[in-house]
């Protein structure tokens, strides 16, 4: 701990490291991290996938993402991440809202949002190290300032001896966990996954589930979790948000082993 | 760990498609670009060649006629000087037809003097042959500079032709490179996507596509220059070998110039191609989120 009191390197629980941030973290003290504020989609004419939707998530806060098959989850999560514009309403981010903001202003905003797809979208041609160092190539680093941490990134999730892998002689689980070291590596103000543990086995799901709570615990990253998976959830307090019908509710107020509480409805944001 | 691996494949088989197509075009217009030149040169060669000639032509006199003639010639203004020509130099001006056997003796032939006179006098001709008239001569004054006009006109048809066809051919090398920076980009979506989403600016993403299209016409360019290069030296060792024959071409050689054209064509090529991928990404890019 006394590295981790002056080195920006956040030591993990089992004593490992994560790299120093690549921006500041000011904006932790911004009141939301994400608010949707009315949100509606549709793609081309349809009736919307999702309909008036409010959200405010605060900086810091871990939340859990869950409803039937094809309920909206991902295009929900796409609009968190500002792969697609809402029909209707205003998606903001840090207290900036996205509508009217240029291009640049997009990347940087995307810079500060890590995404594990639930299709993980490595890129078939780099290597598992390359996939996980692509943000950081994208960001202008050296290799040689983040190779080590990508390295140790990578043990960490368990794919220190394929470092040098393709995704396609990967497992499933494998480039899972790839696609979650690429989404963490620049240890982003928000996390956001999508199905994260859907293919690895319940003891590796449950240390990814650490490193999660280890980025939001230390790091205060938002973390918002896409999954069918109840155990997963019952692993964590944390809020559970569910989209029916395309409208969001929030299901329960704190999962976790503790037990599960109902949602007041009247808090606000739901 | 080695060199980095390019965030886009190396290489697929569209953009072996389109390096032949890019070093085609590249061929064809720098051989375009070479004929505009060459046209240009030799109707400069040719005309700088016969203006201010004349040929007098004097029928029915002998050669001490046709001596103070050439006197009364040579004292007119603007006259640089007037040469009576041989029945041997007449020969070898009718060699093309009759042959070196010399001419039958029982061909008639005028009398002719070779005038080289200032360019820039106007009027010459007619002037000349007033003045023979005058003296009581019969003759035809022949101006090079009339058909030369007839020459420089036509070349400088095929000059403008030549360099249409550049235009043209680096348009659709233009276009072509934008068609397959499209399609590259469509292929390559999901790469696009993932680095957007990394927070990659447009520039970064379009700096990715320049420079693969910008290699991609440099190598492809530099093939199309050497071989027009292999082409123009094949051109000029048969014009130089027919033309020395025949008297009508000028002398052709490779000179500063095209080899400027041949190193400016994969350099244009490249350029083009770069500034044809940023401008198609770029649109691309504002058309997603």
């Amino acid at each position: 701990m006394v590295f981790a009191a002056i080195s920006p390197i956040t030591v993990l629980a089992d004593g490992r490291k994560l790299m120093p941030m690549t921006h500041s973290k000011h904006d932790l003290f911004d009141d939301v991290a994400v608010r949707l504020d009315s949100v509606s989609l549709s793609y081309d004419t349809s009736e919307d996938i999702l309909s008036e939707i409010d959200l405010v998530l605060k900086p810091g806060s871990f939340s859990f993402l869950t409803g039937a098959s094809g309920a909206g989850k991902t295009s929900l999560l796409k609009l968190l991440y500002l792969s697609l514009k809402p029909t209707h309403g205003d998606v903001s981010l840090f207290g900036r809202s996205t509508r009217n903001l240029t291009r640049d202003q997009l990347s940087a905003l995307r810079r500060r949002v890590g995404v594990v797809f639930q299709e993980f979208r490595l890129l078939d041609h780099l290597t598992a190290y390359e996939n996980v160092a692509l943000p950081l190539r994208v960001l202008g680093r050296k290799s040689s300032d983040y190779r080590a941490d990508v390295e140790e990134l990578l043990a960490w999730v368990g794919l220190g001896e394929r470092l040098h892998s393709k995704p396609p002689t990967l497992s499933g689980g494998e480039q899972q966990r790839v696609a979650i070291a690429r989404a963490v590596v620049t240890q982003p103000d928000i996390l956001i996954a999508d199905e994260p543990t859907g293919n690895v086995d319940p003891e590796m799901g449950s240390r990814l589930m650490r490193l999660f709570l280890e980025l939001n615990r230390r790091r205060h990253t938002t973390v918002v979790i896409a999954t069918h998976d109840m155990g997963l959830v019952r692993q964590v307090e944390a809020p559970v948000y569910r989209i029916a019908n395309g409208l969001l509710v929030k299901d329960v107020e704190f999962s976790g082993p503790a037990g599960r509480r109902r949602a007041d409805p009247r808090e606000e944001g739901v | 760990m080695s060199k980095e691996t390019p965030l886009l494949p190396i290489e697929d088989a569209r953009e072996t498609a389109l390096f032949f197509v890019v070093a085609a075009l590249c061929f064809l217009a720098a051989l375009a670009a070479l004929s505009a030149k060459s046209t240009y040169g030799a109707a400069r060669s040719w005309t700088s060649e016969v203006e201010g000639e004349l040929t007098v032509s004097l029928p029915g006199v002998d050669r001490r006629a046709a001596e103070a003639a050439r006197k009364l010639i040579e004292g007119t203004s603007g006259v640089r000087e007037a040469v009576l020509l041989t029945k041997e130099d007449i020969a070898e001006l009718l060699a093309p037809n009759f042959g070196n056997r010399g001419l039958p003796d029982s061909l008639p032939l005028p009398q002719l003097i070779a005038v080289q006179a200032d360019p820039k006098a106007s009027n010459m001709g007619p002037d000349l042959s007033r003045r023979l008239t005058e003296a009581g001569y019969d003759n035809a004054v022949d101006e090079h500079a009339a058909w030369a006009g007839d020459v420089r006109r036509m070349l400088g048809i095929v000059r403008l032709v030549a360099l249409v066809a550049v235009a043209l051919l680096a348009s659709t090398a233009i276009a072509v490179v934008a068609f397959a920076t499209h399609a590259a980009l469509l292929a390559r979506r999901d790469i696009v996507d993932v680095l957007h989403l990394a927070g990659a600016r447009d520039r970064f993403i379009s700096a990715l596509f320049e420079r693969r299209f910008w290699v991609l016409a440099l190598r492809a360019g530099s093939v199309g220059a050497l071989l027009a290069l292999g082409a123009a030296a094949a051109t000029i060792l048969a014009a130089q070998s027919s033309g020395a024959r025949s008297g009508l071409l000028p002398e052709l050689s490779l000179d500063f110039v095209d080899l400027l054209i041949l190193v400016l064509t994969p350099l244009f090529a490249g350029l083009s191609a770069r500034i044809a991928t940023r401008i198609t990404v770029m649109r691309a890019l504002k058309e997603m989120m």
